[in-house]
């Protein structure tokens, strides 16, 4: 705490200045696409081995990295809040795409190779805005340069070390989106005089909203291809929307977005290296392999409704 | 976390004795407390120490009140203090209970904030941990100045930070409770209808984050540490108005058990796949 007296025990109107100094310091680095210089400032130092790192690895995480000749320098983060006025969809692939262009650029100041992040938001929604937040550790690996544009990869530490060790390279983010509106000229629910006593499928409803989620795939896979040729841990959240008109059938507003790790990978390797063995746990539903502890690093739950998305 | 206070003078010389009567092999009433599970238990055994008793450190914390300006952000440094200051007081009591004890550290620490139903101002804050001593004395895994480690690590994060070459000093902390200004009625106006940036929400959250990163990076450069490992960075909201948020980065900061370890000698895990489902 030998800190705190320093940080809060100052003179109000100095600590006023400085607080608005980082305000407009944040601003013009928002303007200009860049850093704050304090964050430079921090990014570089732990950059060149002066300052501890900070990592959201586990253990585990460090000790499978490690092994693998990669390090640790600093965590790195994104952020943008956005508002989404004509299109939830756009908004949301744009505010994840401009956080996602924003870790990059800090982990570009620590002087990474890559990055395993956790997209995130906080619990503030406000005026149909959202936070786009990612948070995550910039790693830099063993006898290679600093990357003038070092891999972003939604998969945690572990995972990423895997796919290294066959031969699979996580190359960035994919994000695919679409939003229609679905403007029937009839009842398309099932309602009737008759037909509600009946089971039946709902034709017309079903072929619009799998028409959002396969345009928000192709999305995806559009975007993938300028950076590889898979794409793997996807998260993904839709919702289809009622809505009430006056005497006219309801509309319907379909939103889908997808959002996932590129890689390249050679196609039909085999990877022979990689060794499993077969286990059974006698404790059944508490093993641990089976519900593994939490750790912050699958903090975008996939595919569910009330989901961060 | 340097701050220490001298919280074992009031603790009852029956209760001391208690403590001490934990960690005595010989003594009737030899035994340990712990909320390990049983393979955090395993592990922190096969990890070379002992549990030897649970330690638990409590602040009940009045919060003062300070007001945000509604069009500016800005940090609330009362409530930062606060909800800083209240989470020293709870580790350090731990770590006294711990020292207390003989521990060599605390493993597995969770530290939560309660609030309590009579106040809206007063919080509880409770740090929790199981005290370990190394079983054959060693006494090179202390923290900083020979008190007890802390680590919010479980047990089997503790195996596995070892076998890395690496041992918890103490968990690092920073907290920053920002007020995220409101946007004005024009501004709100002129974003009706586009897809547009809110910068002055998006400038808020990344100075919030910031400065709580700062502030634990800063405790593990005074704690002498190599690296944070496991950083989390909360943000909560703890019933205050909606655009006051705390940000809280904590984890454990770590140093080299010796001399680096080789990256060869890590052992790689083995991939094994549970076939029972």
């Amino acid at each position: 705490m030998s800190w705190i007296g320093g940080l809060f025990g100052g003179a109000g109107n100095a600590q006023a200045d400085a607080s608005a100094e980082r305000m407009a310091a944040w601003e013009a680095a928002l303007q200009s696409h860049g850093l704050p210089p304090f964050v430079e400032e921090r990014l570089g130092a732990a950059a060149a081995g002066k300052t501890p790192w900070l990592s959201t690895m586990t253990p585990a995480e460090l000790a499978m990295v490690r092994r693998h000749g990669i390090r640790p320098i600093a965590m790195v983060t994104g952020t943008c809040w956005y508002h989404y006025g004509y299109s939830w969809t756009r908004g949301h692939s744009e505010g994840w795409g401009a956080a996602l262009s924003r870790v990059s650029a800090e982990a570009v100041a620590a002087g990474a190779n890559a990055v395993d992040v956790t997209l995130r938001t906080i619990p503030l929604r406000t005026e149909s805005s959202m936070d786009f937040t990612v948070v995550g550790t910039a790693v830099k690996i063993d006898g290679l340069p600093p990357s003038a544009n070092p891999v972003i990869a939604t998969v945690p530490a572990l995972e990423f070390v895997r796919l290294l060790c066959a031969g699979i390279v996580p190359t960035g983010i994919a994000i695919g989106a679409d939003y229609e509106f679905f403007t029937p000229y009839r009842n398309v629910t099932g309602g009737g005089l008759f037909a509600a006593w009946n089971n039946q499928p709902l034709t017309e409803l079903s072929q619009f909203w799998e028409g959002v989620r396969r345009n928000a795939l192709r999305e995806l896979q559009r975007d993938a291809q300028r950076q590889g040729n898979g794409v793997l841990a996807h998260s993904h959240f839709g919702q289809l929307l009622k809505i009430e008109r006056d005497k006219q059938p309801p509309q319907f507003l379909g939103r889908h977005i997808v959002v996932g790790t590129v890689i390249h990978t050679r196609r039909s390797a085999t990877n022979a290296r990689i060794d499993v063995k077969t286990v059974v746990d006698m404790r059944g539903d508490v093993s641990p392999l089976v519900s593994a502890r939490p750790h912050g690093h699958n903090a975008f739950p996939s595919n569910e409704q009330d989901g961060p998305l | 976390m340097s701050v220490t206070t001298d919280v074992t003078k009031d603790i009852p010389p029956h209760a001391i004795e208690r403590l001490r009567g934990l960690r005595n092999e010989g003594h009737p009433d030899g035994i340990f407390t712990s909320d390990f599970s049983v393979n955090e238990f395993l592990l922190v055994r096969k990890s070379g120490f002992e549990p030897i008793g649970l330690c638990v450190g409590s602040c009940v914390y009045h919060v003062g009140i300070q007001y945000g300006s509604w069009g500016k952000n800005q940090e609330l440094d009362v409530l930062s203090q606060a909800m800083y200051h209240a989470r020293e007081l709870a580790m350090t009591r731990m770590r006294e209970e711990a020292a207390g004890m003989g521990a060599d550290g605390i493993v597995g620490v969770e530290l939560t904030v309660k609030r309590l139903e009579w106040s809206s101002d007063i919080l509880e804050f409770i740090a929790i941990g199981t005290g370990v001593v190394h079983a054959k004395g060693h006494t090179g895994f202390k923290g900083p100045d020979g008190q007890p480690f802390t680590s919010d690590l479980s047990g089997q994060d503790f195996w596995t930070l070892l076998q890395a070459g690496y041992r918890p000093l103490e968990m690092v902390m920073g907290s920053c409770v920002y007020h995220v200004a409101h946007q004005g009625f024009f501004k709100s106006l002129g974003n009706v209808g586009r897809n547009t940036e809110m910068t002055n929400f998006s400038q808020a959250l990344y100075d919030a984050r910031e400065i709580a990163m700062e502030r634990m990076q800063h405790e593990a450069i005074e704690a002498g540490a190599e690296g944070v490992v496991g950083v989390d960075l909360h943000e909560g909201s703890h019933a205050w108005q909606p655009h006051i948020i705390e940000f809280f980065a904590v984890g454990t900061a770590v140093k080299p058990i010796s001399t680096e370890q080789d990256a060869s000698a890590i052992p790689d895990p083995q991939l094994v796949l549970s076939v029972n489902t």
